[in-house]
């Protein structure tokens, strides 16, 4: 049985995004949803690796710690440095391949749910289920989040930027 | 006579459950004026939400006076302070009556056709090199039906951009949402006589006192009468409205949501929820259920900064209700979590199965006069007649009444709103922007960010306005524009009320009405429908009107039934109107069926933490099929909570005697000496821990700017500082340049906004506050009355409204002897 490994690769892929969520927000700190709503969602993929701690423990891997803060002075001067950019007529197109990446991040992510769910029904634990079933409404929300953001952004940046 | 500056909401009518509530009519007539020789023009007043029926006086060619129309439903002759003073503006000597065109970096006189033309050739430039989404358009919710929609065909079918949002978004977009979120589309479901009618009043963030003089008569009315209803405010000042409640919760701003869901642990935790309503009604209770059982009221308590027990003793009269009305407005709006905390408080009315049926509903309170228009007409960021630009069906509809192509109509995401089409053009994508009756450069967050934004080469600014506004001056092209009783439109309040205005004086010099710039604009750029007619096709506000009706048909805010005709002389007819409903319809879901069936919504939801828009299949799969969608969010803290840098919580507000940015209150010389200048309030215990006293002058900083002014002490929360945000910076003494830009209270405010309503928040950001001179004997110009009253200090009191005469229909003794001062309630 590789449970264990379905548990710490949904570790690992909601610890990516949350890094990647962060550098994303800081980046292009000139646009002030994504700076604040990728750091809410970055806690938010914290809280989900904190609730998987138990089933590391119950299926043998490491649990993984849900904090993934920036060293400040690095926040601090990738933001400044977003707000810099965020005058350019470039920002568009480095925001536009920002947001697909992260997309495909998040969408790693959603996958690994599923498969954790799955797992989770054929070896009858219904209290990972839940937990896995309750990140991948969260997962599935994150993504359709990216697409709104994507959507209204594309254009912009391809038409008329 | 009466002094309506000092005694702000007039002479009491108190009535009880049972009795209409009683007309009392307020007039103000300039001095000296024959009272025999006016003419009274009917219309209704454009300084608040209320929308209160009005007369407006006129002799020899303009506007001398106002009086309330005895029989409008919405006021019963009443008019507030900003009603009756605030007409001067439209005599002001420095109204605008010429275009202007910059020159040389100066603003310099021009004829219309020069302007015109240059705005025009401006346009053409920009679509040519970079299409439709370099050209923005932000308006107003000041405006009328007729100038919306005329603006919103030309930019939605003729431009074709998705840029195109009002000041509404700063004012009412959470309500717009909440209601969307909620019930399935826009509209109070409500009528103003369910304040009549209420035994317990729920108002949350709303300080009805000095938003809605006139509403908050009507409750003093209720509140002085023999069956009191009882009265919950949550709100960090202690307004003229906390004053009067039995409880009061001054709670941390920024932490609605968290009370809201504590409220709604305590309704369930008592079984006070009708569980029958619920289960036929309502979608969504176990979720929501779910979710506020982690907000008992101790953790609730901890959170927002206000005893357990008072939480508990609210939850308590809110569930003992039989007849609830609940309200909020900007102190939900424009905080954080924004519209997830609006939407509970329609979950507290559905919970409780009051809506719809009389004393018991939800008001999503407007705060603009004309906002519910700019959204009905699509001039924001919804879709013509409440429709929904995510469904394709709604789309072609749109088309074929306006007959252009659907792709004509740019729906493929959702329209712009007003922070995004500024970063579009911080980041160099939009490249004309034209801004209509609205001042951004003082009322939006961030200013110093917005001056750069306005002020750039790259971008070609025109503002069309009745004064030249600290946003003018930045303007490369201004346009005069007329103003209320200078043109003829309809519009509507927060209960859905119609009313016909009529012209009543021409504009100034060259000054036009708003639809007609538009109309005119759309000629000298060519536009046309799909066979060359063209578009829009209409010439007058009627014709306009006309061809709106046509396409509210069969749509929740039906204007079918109305006309001029039909709304001349009246008191006020609320949609939805329409060969059925000839007199209109007081109150929405009177069957408990909401509008939330997936073909017939105006939204398919969203996601409330992260503004994820939901997709035709997430409605579908929720078979709301009528019944109203219970909507639930966890509390997150807010984005900039007060640090050792920067302790306090700001927040910014409004006071009775003024309006948004001044434009027309300031150039009334009753309300601008009632509140003359800028101020800030602190709570006594902080004024005293910085050595702060009455009058001193403090520096209030944030990581974005700061203030300087003149503090006032008063029943604000500890740890808050509030600022009005009213004051920019044209009657400075030193002009607009100066010395720095320090005194309007957005220079510290947050670029951030709600992420499904995306109105900006202005009402948490963290600063620090240092005393920087003496008062020397020079007392805080913030007004003595309402909610910036001090505390412990014994100063003159503000006055100079004089000469208003009230009629109480039927008063057996003279007014005088039900006047009460206004120390009433304390």
């Amino acid at each position: 049985m590789r449970v264990g490994r379905a548990v710490s690769d949904a570790q690992e892929a909601e610890l990516d995004l949350a890094r990647q969520l962060r550098r994303v927000g800081e980046r292009h700190a000139a646009e002030p949803d994504l700076y604040h709503l990728g750091h809410t969602l970055a806690r938010r993929c914290g809280e989900h690796v904190e609730r998987l701690a138990p089933f590391a423990r119950r299926y043998g891997v490491r649990a993984r710690e849900g904090r993934t803060e920036s060293p400040h002075l690095l926040e601090a001067l990738r933001r400044r440095s977003g707000e810099l950019v965020g005058h350019s007529e470039l920002a568009g197109l480095l925001l536009l391949r920002d947001l697909r990446d992260l997309s495909l991040t998040a969408h790693e992510a959603e996958i690994a749910w599923v498969i954790l769910a799955q797992v989770a029904q054929a070896v009858r634990d219904p209290e990972l289920l839940q937990v896995a079933t309750e990140c991948q409404e969260d997962a599935r929300t994150r993504g359709k989040w990216l697409r709104t953001r994507i959507k209204q952004a594309a254009p912009q940046v391809l038409v008329a930027g | 006579m009466v002094d309506r500056v000092a005694d702000i909401w007039g002479a009491r009518t108190p009535h009880g459950v049972d009795e209409p509530w009683p007309v009392r009519v307020d007039q103000y007539l300039a001095e000296g004026v024959p009272e025999h020789e006016v003419r009274w023009v009917p219309s209704a007043c454009v300084l608040c939400s209320n929308g209160c029926g009005m007369d407006i006086a006129v002799h020899s060619g303009r506007i001398v006076g106002v009086r309330g129309r005895a029989g409008d439903r919405v006021n019963h002759g009443r008019l507030g302070p900003k009603g009756l003073f605030g007409w001067q503006a439209n005599n002001a000597p420095d109204r605008l009556t010429e275009p202007l065109v910059r020159q040389g970096g100066t603003l310099q006189p021009a004829t219309w056709d020069e302007a015109m033309g240059l705005v025009v050739e401006r346009s053409r430039q920009v679509l040519t090199e970079r299409g439709p989404l370099a050209m923005g358009f932000y308006n107003s919710g000041q405006l009328f039906l007729e100038d919306y929609y005329t603006l919103s065909v030309v930019v939605r079918a003729g431009i074709g951009t998705p840029h195109l949002d009002g000041n509404t978004r700063l004012c009412t977009a959470t309500a717009d949402f909440a209601l969307k979120e909620s019930f399935g589309t826009d509209g109070d479901p409500g009528s103003l006589r369910d304040f009549d009618l209420c035994d317990t009043l729920f108002v949350v963030g709303h300080n009805i006192a000095e938003t809605q003089t006139v509403l908050w008569a009507r409750i003093l009315d209720r509140l002085r009468g023999p069956d009191r209803p009882r009265l919950v405010v949550v709100d960090p000042r202690r307004t003229a409205v906390a004053r009067e409640a039995d409880v009061h919760l001054p709670i941390r701003n920024g932490t609605n949501l968290a009370l809201l869901n504590g409220i709604q642990h305590e309704l369930i935790a008592h079984d006070r929820v009708d569980r029958e309503f619920v289960a036929a009604h309502t979608v969504g209770y176990e979720r929501l259920a779910r979710t506020v059982a982690d907000y008992p009221p101790e953790r609730v308590a901890k959170i927002c900064g206000v005893p357990a027990d008072d939480i508990r003793a609210a939850a308590e009269i809110l569930g003992a209700a039989d007849r609830l009305v609940s309200t909020c407005l900007q102190g939900v709006y424009q905080s954080h979590q924004a519209t997830a905390s609006a939407c509970q408080i329609n979950n507290i009315n559905l919970l409780r199965g009051m809506i719809g049926e009389p004393g018991r509903t939800v008001f999503q309170m407007n705060g603009q006069p004309t906002a519910q228009n700019t959204r009905e007409t699509g001039a924001d960021g919804d879709l013509t007649a409440l429709r929904n630009w995510q469904n394709p069906d709604h789309v072609a509809e749109l088309a074929r009444i306006w007959n252009v192509h659907p792709l004509q109509i740019p729906t493929w995401a959702p329209p712009t709103h007003v922070m995004q089409i500024f970063r579009h053009a911080e980041e160099g994508s939009v490249r004309f922007l034209w801004i209509v009756g609205t001042n951004p450069a003082v009322s939006l967050p961030d200013l110093r960010r917005i001056r750069s934004i306005l002020a750039q080469e790259r971008l070609f600014v025109v503002v069309s306005d009745a004064f030249l506004t600290e946003t003018a001056l930045l303007a490369d092209v201004v346009l005069p524009a007329a103003m209320w009783g200078e043109k003829t439109g309809t519009f509507t309040n927060h209960d859905r009320t119609v009313h016909l205005s009529e012209k009543a004086v021409d504009p100034p010099g060259q000054a036009r009405a708003d639809m007609d710039i538009f109309l005119d604009y759309a000629r000298r750029m060519e536009l046309t429908d799909k066979d060359g007619a063209p578009l829009p096709k209409w010439r007058t506000p009627e014709e306009c009107f006309e061809e709106f009706k046509r396409v509210t048909v069969g749509r929740p805010c039906d204007y079918s039934g109305l006309s001029y005709e039909k709304l001349r002389g009246s008191g006020g007819i609320q949609w939805p109107c329409d060969e059925n409903t000839p007199d209109g319809t007081e109150r929405l879901y009177a069957d408990h069926r909401f509008n939330t069936d997936t073909d017939y919504c105006e939204d398919y939801g969203h996601d409330l933490l992260t503004g994820a828009a939901y997709e035709r299949q997430d409605h579908a799969a929720l078979h709301p099929e009528g019944r109203a969608i219970l909507k639930a969010a966890h509390y997150l803290p807010a984005h900039e909570p007060p640090s050792e840098e920067y302790p306090f919580l700001y927040t910014t507000g409004r006071t009775v005697y003024h309006w948004h940015t001044r434009t027309k209150t300031r150039r009334a010389p009753q309300l601008d000496a009632a509140a003359p200048d800028m101020w800030v309030e602190l709570a006594p215990a902080d004024a005293e821990r910085l050595g702060v006293r009455e009058g001193d002058v403090v520096r209030v900083e944030s990581a974005r700017g700061r203030i300087e002014a003149r503090a006032r002490v008063t029943g604000v929360r500890e740890g808050v500082v509030f600022a009005p945000f009213h004051y920019g910076y044209w009657d400075t003494p030193d002009g607009v340049s100066g010395d720095g830009w320090h005194r309007a209270a957005n220079e510290l405010t947050i670029t951030d906004w709600d992420p499904v309503s995306k109105q900006p928040l202005v009402k948490v950001a963290a600063v620090r506050v240092e005393k920087i001179a003496d008062a020397g004997g020079v007392p805080s110009p913030a007004p003595t009355t309402a909610a910036s009253r001090p505390v412990g200090e014994d100063l003159p009191p503000t006055e100079g409204g004089a000469g208003v005469r009230e009629t109480v229909e039927g008063a057996s003794a003279p007014v005088e002897a039900v006047r009460e001062t206004v120390e009433e309630g304390s």
